[in-house]
């Protein structure tokens, strides 16, 4: 086990590679939301400024979607823990 | 809700199982709520009301149809092997 407050390696890496996937998705998604004109080599600045956002926005939407989904989280385990002191077996 | 009576190695594979599926039930969540409540134009960086108001009814809705799928799920499996063996039902709300 690890000391609280420290990740092990095995987390670690995980939470990298989490990051890994995160970063190449949203490159993805901004790149196919914003970039739409190859006749020049260079990102324009409605390019840059759109992809920006779009990186920001969706950060944030993750971050509301976070907090809704662990809010549904601790109520279903409240449920669960009554059930279960409802009906021991 | 824990299945009873299982070596602590198995018990732990089947928790970051556990674990792993709810990581990638949480990213498709993600996925499919900016898809249908982020409009494609990236005008500002600040998340607008009703993008906002949409987020919270989409995350909900998910995890609404993600229970009763579950739940329809589990009884057609559980109708499939009650003919088989009288297993324990797993209780889950």
């Amino acid at each position: 086990m690890t000391t609280p407050g420290e990740m092990s390696e095995a987390d670690q890496i995980k939470t990298f590679k989490d990051f890994l996937t995160q970063y190449n998705k949203l490159s993805e998604l901004c790149f196919n939301d914003c970039v739409h004109d190859f006749t020049s080599r260079k990102l324009r600045s409605s390019e840059d400024k759109c992809t920006v956002n779009c990186m920001e926005k969706y950060l944030r939407t993750n971050q509301r979607v976070s907090q809704r989904f662990h809010e549904f989280q601790m109520i279903a385990n409240e449920n669960m823990l009554a059930l279960a002191q409802k009906s021991p077996n | 809700m824990a299945m009873p009576q299982m070596d602590p190695a198995k018990l732990q594979l089947v928790q970051e199982l556990e674990i792993e599926m709810m990581s990638d039930m949480y990213n498709r969540l993600v996925t499919a709520c900016h898809r249908k409540c982020i409009p494609l134009k990236y005008h500002e960086p600040e998340l607008g009301k009703g993008e906002s108001v949409c987020l919270d009814r989409c995350v909900a809705k998910y995890l609404d149809v993600h229970e009763r799928i579950g739940k329809k799920l589990s009884n057609m499996s559980q109708g499939e092997s009650e003919d088989l063996t009288k297993v324990n039902i797993p209780e889950k709300k």
